[in-house]
C-alpha cells in the first residue's frame, strides 16, 4: 500500500520496528497473559459465567472452560445464587455485557492503566 | 495518565450479586472489558487468542451461550420455580369462586392426560407430565383434598407405568421415557392415593345429590352450601368420571402385573370401566365446551376438553434439572388425540388380557405376532413382555426347558430329564427367553436384534450337535440312556427349525419397514423361498418324528420334497408352509423372467451392484450360513434363464392356489391360519392371472407396464398389468 513503509506481506510480529503495530500486539499480548485465568462473564438475561479463559476471536466471542453458570432465583436482587457446571462454553459477544478476570489489587492496577491508554 | 481508581471504578458497572461470587483469596475482579475490546481490534481476521495447547476441534464442541438449542439456562419469564409459584403461576385453590375452581381443575387434569399421552409416545417426563407445577412441588397441594389426590395418583400411575417400562429392559429405542431424575416421582404416601381419592369422589358424590335435589326443591343436606348454580351439576358429572377413571386405570395398573397372569380377568373388569367413564368423559366436553365460552385464554393447543388453557404448566421450569442439554421441543399432545390413545392403550391392554395362556411356545410366539399387527405402543408391549416372561418361565409358571421338550414334540417326561443342566440346555433356554423378549419390541428394533440373534442360535446348535457326538459318539456305551438320545436328536432339529422361522420373520419384516425397494423384491422372494424350503422340511421333520412314522426320516432334497406321493398325507403346518414356498418362487421367477426380458429395467446405480446389494441385503443370513451354500451365483443361477416362454413358471402360482385350498382342510378352527391361506390364494390367483397375460403378450407388446402392489397380502405383492 502507498504511503505506509512497513513491508507488504509481513505477519504482525512482536519485535516489529513498527511504532503503531507494537502497541496492537501489545494489547493482544495483554490478553494472551489471561488465558486460563479466572473469568466472570456476565451476559443480557442476567446470569453470569465463571470459567477459565480459553480463547476469544476477533469477533469478542469467548469461550470458557470448566464453566460454572451462576444466577438468581428471583428476578429482583438480593437473591440466593444458584450454580451449575457446564464445561466447555462459547460466549457470543452479542450477549456478553461485562468481563472480569480475577487478579491481585496490583495487577488490577496495571491493567486499569493500559485500559486508559 | 492513570490515577489510583476507586472500588467503584475498580469494579466498574455495578455487578449485581458480585458479592455472592467471590474471587480469590487477596484478589479482586477487575473489568477487561476495555483491553478486550482493543485487542480485538488489533486482531487480524480469523486470529485467535488462545493457548499451546489448544485444539480448534475440541472447541467446536463447546455449548453456545444464548443458543435455546444448547443452553438450557435461557432466562425465560421465571427464573426459578420457586419464582414462578410465588408469582402465583399455579394457585392453591385454583381460584376463590369453587365453581371457577372446579372447572379450572378439571382442565388441568385434561391438561395432565394429554401430557402423560405424549410421555408414552416417547418423550421425556420432565417436558410431559412434570410440567405441571402442582407436581413439581407435591407438598403444596395437601390443603386441596381434589388436586391433591388427583396429583398423588397420577404420579402414582406414573411410577407403575416407568416401572414396568424399565423393568422390560427393551426400551432402548424410546430411551427418554424413563428419565426421571431430579423429579419427585414417588413421594411418601402416594400408596394411599386410591384411599384419598375414594374419599373425595364420595364427596363429590355427594355434591352431585345434592344439586339434583336442589334442582327438586328438596331438604339439602349439611354440607358446605353451593350456590344454586345449574352449571354445578355439569361439573361434578365431568369430575366424576374423570376420577372413576383414574381410579379404575391405576387398578387395572396393578391387577395387571400381579405375577402369573393372576390378575387378568380382574384388569379386563378395570378396563371395561375406564372405557365407560372415557364415554361419560368425552359426554361432557360438550358442556364444558359451552360453559367456557368466553371465561378464559383460548388454548391453541386444544388440550383440554373445554378448549381452555389450563393453569399451572410450564415446561422450561425444571429443564436445567432434566438433562444435561435442553431437550427438543415438543409438541404435547391434543385433547382429542390423547383420548385416542388412551383408548387404543386400553384395548391393546385388553387383548393381553384376555389371552388364554397357553402353555406352549407356539401358542405364545403365534399370539405376540398377531399382537404386533395392530402397531401397539411402548406401554402395552411392555406389559405383554412381563406377563410372558417373569422369573426365567412363561407366565412365571412354566419353565423353559418344559417349553422347549414341548415344542421339540418329545413326551411330558422329558421335561424333567436332568439334561435339562447341560451348560448348552441352560443357554439354548436364554436365547428362547430372549426371543419372546425381542418379538414384544418395536418392528424396526426387533428385526435388527433378530438377524443378530441368528448366529447365536446357530452357535447353539453346534454346540449341542458336537456335546451329542460326545456323548453318543462311542458305539458301545454301557450306560446308554434311550430317553436322553432323544431328547438331544429332536431337540436339535427343533433349533434347527426355529432358527430358520427366526430367519423368516426377518425376511418378511423388511417388507412391513419398507426396506427393500421393487428391484431387491427377486432376491428376496427367492431368499424367502430358500429358507421357507428348510423351514419346511425341519416342520415335517419334527411332526413326522412325533407321530413316529419313520419311514421319512433323513434329510429330503428339495425336489422329492415337492414332489412326495399323493398318497401320503401332508401335515397341514407343511402345506401351509408349502403354499408359500410356491408363492415366493412364482413371485422371484415373474420377477426375474420380467428383468431378463427387460419389461422391468435393471437400475443403474453408479453405488452398488446387484451382488453387493445382495451382499447387504442377507449379510446377517449369511454369517449365520442360513442356510448353508447359499451365495449370490446360486440366486443368480437359478434366475438367469426365467423368460415368458418357460410356461412352467404358470404352474407355480396355481401350484400354491391348490395347496392353500388343500391346507384350508387343516385349519377350519383356526381363523388367522384360514384368513392368511385365503391372502395366499388371492395373491397367487391374481399373480396367475397377471402372469399369463404377460407370456402372451409380454413378447410382443412391449408396451406392458407392470407394477407390484401389497394390496392382498403385506408380504407377497400382486402384480398389475397395464397398457402404457
Amino acid at each position: 500500500m502507498e504511503g505506509e513503509t512497513q513491508q507488504p506481506s509481513a505477519p504482525i510480529q512482536e519485535n516489529s520496528s513498527d511504532g503503531p503495530r507494537q502497541i496492537s500486539s501489545d494489547r493482544v499480548n495483554r490478553v494472551k497473559k489471561l488465558l486460563f485465568r479466572r473469568m466472570l462473564v456476565g451476559i443480557k438475561d442476567g446470569r453470569f459465567f465463571l470459567g477459565g479463559f480459553y480463547c476469544m476471536d476477533k469477533q469478542g466471542n469467548i469461550i470458557l472452560q470448566d464453566a460454572v453458570e451462576y444466577r438468581s432465583t428471583r428476578r429482583s436482587s438480593p437473591s440466593p445464587m444458584e450454580q451449575r457446571c457446564l464445561g466447555l462454553i462459547l460466549i457470543p459477544s452479542s450477549c456478553r455485557i461485562s468481563c472480569h478476570v480475577d487478579c491481585s489489587v496490583e495487577e488490577q492496577l496495571s491493567l486499569l492503566s493500559l485500559n486508559e491508554k | 495518565m492513570a490515577h489510583k481508581p476507586t472500588d467503584e471504578e475498580a469494579f466498574g458497572v455495578a455487578v449485581p450479586g458480585r458479592t455472592s461470587i467471590p474471587s480469590g483469596d487477596n484478589s479482586v475482579w477487575a473489568d477487561v472489558s476495555p483491553l478486550l475490546h482493543g485487542a480485538c481490534q488489533d486482531l487480524q481476521e480469523g486470529e485467535l487468542i488462545h493457548g499451546d495447547n489448544f485444539n480448534l476441534f475440541a472447541a467446536m464442541s463447546a455449548l453456545e451461550i444464548m443458543d435455546p438449542k444448547m443452553d438450557s439456562g435461557i432466562v425465560c419469564r421465571y427464573y426459578s420455580l420457586e419464582e414462578a409459584i410465588e408469582n402465583g403461576a399455579a394457585p392453591v385453590p385454583v381460584s376463590v369462586d369453587k365453581t371457577t375452581d372446579i372447572r379450572c381443575i378439571i382442565d388441568i387434569m385434561d391438561h395432565l392426560l394429554a401430557c402423560e399421552a405424549t410421555w408414552h409416545k416417547g418423550h421425556s417426563l420432565a417436558q410431559t407430565v412434570y410440567s405441571c407445577l402442582y407436581l413439581l412441588q407435591p407438598d403444596r397441594t395437601s390443603s386441596h383434598a381434589l388436586l391433591h389426590s388427583y396429583c398423588r395418583v397420577t404420579r402414582a400411575t406414573c411410577k407403575a407405568v416407568l416401572s414396568v417400562v424399565s423393568d422390560a429392559r427393551t426400551h432402548e429405542e424410546e430411551d427418554l421415557f424413563t428419565m426421571a431424575y431430579g423429579l419427585p416421582l414417588s413421594v411418601d404416601g402416594d400408596e394411599k392415593c386410591l384411599s384419598m381419592l375414594n374419599a373425595v369422589e364420595e364427596t363429590i358424590s355427594r355434591q352431585l345429590r345434592a344439586c339434583k335435589s336442589s334442582s327438586k326443591r328438596r331438604v339439602l343436606e349439611a354440607i358446605e352450601p353451593l350456590q344454586s348454580d345449574p352449571d354445578q351439576e355439569g361439573y361434578c358429572k365431568a369430575l366424576l368420571c374423570r376420577l372413576r377413571f383414574r381410579k379404575h386405570l391405576y387398578h387395572l395398573l396393578m391387577s395387571i402385573r400381579r405375577p402369573q397372569g393372576r390378575g387378568l380377568e380382574l384388569a379386563r373388569k378395570h378396563i371395561a370401566s375406564c372405557i365407560s367413564e372415557f364415554d361419560c368423559i368425552l359426554k361432557s366436553s360438550e358442556f364444558l365446551r359451552a360453559s367456557a365460552q368466553g371465561m378464559c385464554e383460548q388454548n391453541i393447543e386444544d388440550t383440554t376438553a373445554s378448549g381452555c388453557q389450563a393453569i399451572g404448566f410450564d415446561a422450561s421450569l425444571n429443564c436445567r434439572s432434566s438433562a444435561p442439554t435442553p431437550p427438543r421441543s415438543i409438541k404435547i399432545l391434543s385433547w382429542k388425540k390423547a383420548v385416542q390413545y388412551f383408548v387404543k392403550l386400553l384395548q391393546d391392554l385388553d387383548i393381553i388380557c384376555a389371552y388364554s395362556l397357553d402353555p406352549s411356545l407356539e401358542a405364545a410366539l403365534n399370539f405376540v405376532i398377531k399382537f404386533q399387527k395392530s402397531q401397539p405402543d411402548l406401554v402395552a408391549r411392555s406389559h405383554l413382555q412381563l406377563l410372558l416372561v417373569q422369573d426365567g418361565k412363561l407366565y412365571g409358571r412354566i419353565p423353559m426347558f418344559a417349553l422347549i421338550t414341548r415344542a421339540a414334540g418329545l413326551p411330558e417326561v422329558t421335561k424333567d430329564h436332568d439334561i435339562q443342566k447341560n451348560e448348552f440346555m441352560v443357554q439354548l433356554e436364554q436365547l428362547v427367553m430372549n426371543l419372546l423378549k425381542i418379538l414384544c419390541t418395536n418392528v424396526a428394533w426387533q428385526r435388527r436384534k433378530l438377524g443378530k440373534m441368528l448366529q447365536d442360535w446357530r452357535v447353539i446348535h453346534v454346540q449341542l450337535e458336537l456335546a451329542f457326538k460326545k456323548e453318543f459318539g462311542e458305539a458301545s456305551k454301557p450306560s446308554y440312556d434311550e430317553l436322553c438320545f432323544k431328547i438331544f436328536q429332536q431337540i436339535l432339529m427343533w433349533v434347527e427349525e426355529q432358527t430358520y422361522w427366526i430367519a423368516h420373520r426377518f425376511l418378511i419384516l423388511g417388507f412391513e419397514l419398507e426396506l427393500y425397494s421393487v428391484h431387491d423384491y427377486c432376491m428376496v422372494y427367492w431368499y424367502i423361498y430358500t429358507v421357507l424350503i428348510k423351514l419346511a422340511e425341519k416342520t415335517h421333520l419334527r411332526i413326522v418324528m412325533n407321530t413316529g412314522t419313520a419311514k421319512k426320516k433323513g434329510k429330503k432334497k428339495k425336489d422329492s420334497f415337492k414332489d412326495a406321493g399323493r398318497d401320503y398325507q401332508m401335515p397341514g403346518a407343511v402345506l401351509f408352509l408349502q403354499s408359500q414356498i410356491y408363492l415366493a418362487e412364482g413371485l422371484c421367477m415373474m420377477f426375474s423372467a420380467l428383468k431378463n426380458e427387460h419389461v422391468i429395467a435393471a437400475p443403474q446405480s453408479p453405488f452398488n451392484t446387484e451382488h453387493e446389494i445382495f451382499i447387504q441385503q442377507f449379510e446377517l443370513l449369511r454369517k449365520a450360513c442360513l442356510p448353508d451354500n447359499i451365495s449370490y451365483r446360486s440366486f443368480k443361477e437359478s434366475t438367469m434363464h426365467a423368460n415368458f416362454s418357460n410356461l412352467v413358471m404358470c404352474d407355480y402360482f396355481k401350484e400354491a392356489q391348490k395347496i392353500a385350498k388343500d391346507a384350508k382342510s387343516c385349519f377350519a378352527n383356526d381363523p388367522d391360519k384360514m384368513s392368511e391361506l385365503r391372502r395366499v390364494e388371492q395373491v397367487a390367483e391374481h399373480n396367475s392371472v397377471a402372469l399369463n397375460l404377460i407370456c402372451r403378450i409380454g413378447a410382443i407388446d412391449r408396451s406392458l407396464k407392470v407394477s407390484f402392489e401389497f394390496s392382498h397380502h403385506p408380504v407377497f405383492a400382486t402384480a398389475i398389468v397395464k397398457r402404457s
